[in-house]
């Protein structure tokens, strides 16, 4: 598996706003957690993300692709009222959770997310504070 | 800490000790994929890239990602490259990132490194050719 230490960017409490570099790092340790990383948001990320209980998910769109399935996983977490957005894969670098935290523009939203005020355009950085604080 | 919440491999062919597997993410393959080529329906970025050649597989075939900035999403093909494994990406819009079935059996190639180029694996051959060239050649190489 591919095992990495998450950096933390902040914390409150139990809450805190983690980067991974890959989805798969996300386990039920992140439960409190909203969660930014490098993987794409595809169905199968949506469902990992969701199992570990994370709190919010931000991944990169990966170009959106086919049947927007780059982007399916929020869909997902919307099903589970779990705020989710994507950054656009030509604002961060696919796979390196600082960047899409860094440099990421939100292309995608679902509704829970839209409900905190994120929005398309969006720095991945606000989008993730505006997260954390609904947490 | 917990182990990460993973998925399954499909063996789609096998030869002696090689074979050809599916995943759906990259980071279901492990150490025992050492004999073996790999469709995987995750990004060809550099961390995918990092991980499969310390395993050592004998091919990749993985999703481009929309290929995106500084071409992040097929970073691995040069990582893999240098360590003399053939790898080439599929283009997003074939098939379902995340689904390494989809990339099997809907991709089209989009990119290639000069190892599977040498394969003759080429832009715009279907996923499932360009493995079984993969699989072909590391075959021949362990007669």
């Amino acid at each position: 598996m591919i095992k990495e230490v998450h950096k933390i960017v902040r914390q409150s409490g139990e809450r805190r706003i983690i980067i991974a570099n890959s989805a798969t790092s996300i386990t039920k340790e992140n439960k409190n957690d909203v969660v930014v990383d490098g993987s794409h948001c595809g169905k199968n990320v949506g469902e990992m993300t969701f199992e570990a209980g994370v709190r919010g998910m931000i991944g990169n769109d990966a170009g959106k692709g086919l049947d927007d399935s780059c982007i399916a996983g929020l869909k997902v977490l919307d099903e589970h009222g779990i705020p989710a957005a994507a950054v656009s894969n030509m604002s961060a670098m696919i796979g390196d959770g600082t960047s899409t935290y860094e440099e990421g523009e939100i292309s995608a939203v679902n509704e829970a997310a839209k409900k905190l005020g994120i929005t398309v355009g969006m720095s991945a950085k606000d989008a993730a504070d505006k997260m954390f604080e609904a947490a | 800490m917990e182990e990460p919440l993973l998925g399954e491999k499909k063996v789609v062919k096998q030869s002696g000790e090689a074979r050809l597997i599916i995943v759906d993410t990259t980071s279901d393959v492990r150490e025992d994929n050492d004999t073996d080529v790999i469709v995987t329906g995750s990004h060809g970025g550099k961390v995918g890239g990092d991980y499969l050649s310390k395993l050592n597989v004998k091919g990749v075939i993985s999703n481009d990602a929309g290929i995106g900035k500084n071409n992040a999403g097929i970073a691995s093909l040069k990582i893999l490259e240098e360590h003399g494994i053939p790898s080439a990406t599929v283009s997003s819009m074939s098939s379902y990132i995340g689904n390494g079935t989809s990339t099997y059996e809907q991709g089209k190639i989009s990119t290639v490194n000069e190892i599977a180029s040498k394969l003759g694996i080429v832009v715009g051959m279907s996923a499932k050719e360009a493995a079984d060239k993969m699989f072909e050649a590391l075959i021949q190489e362990t007669k």
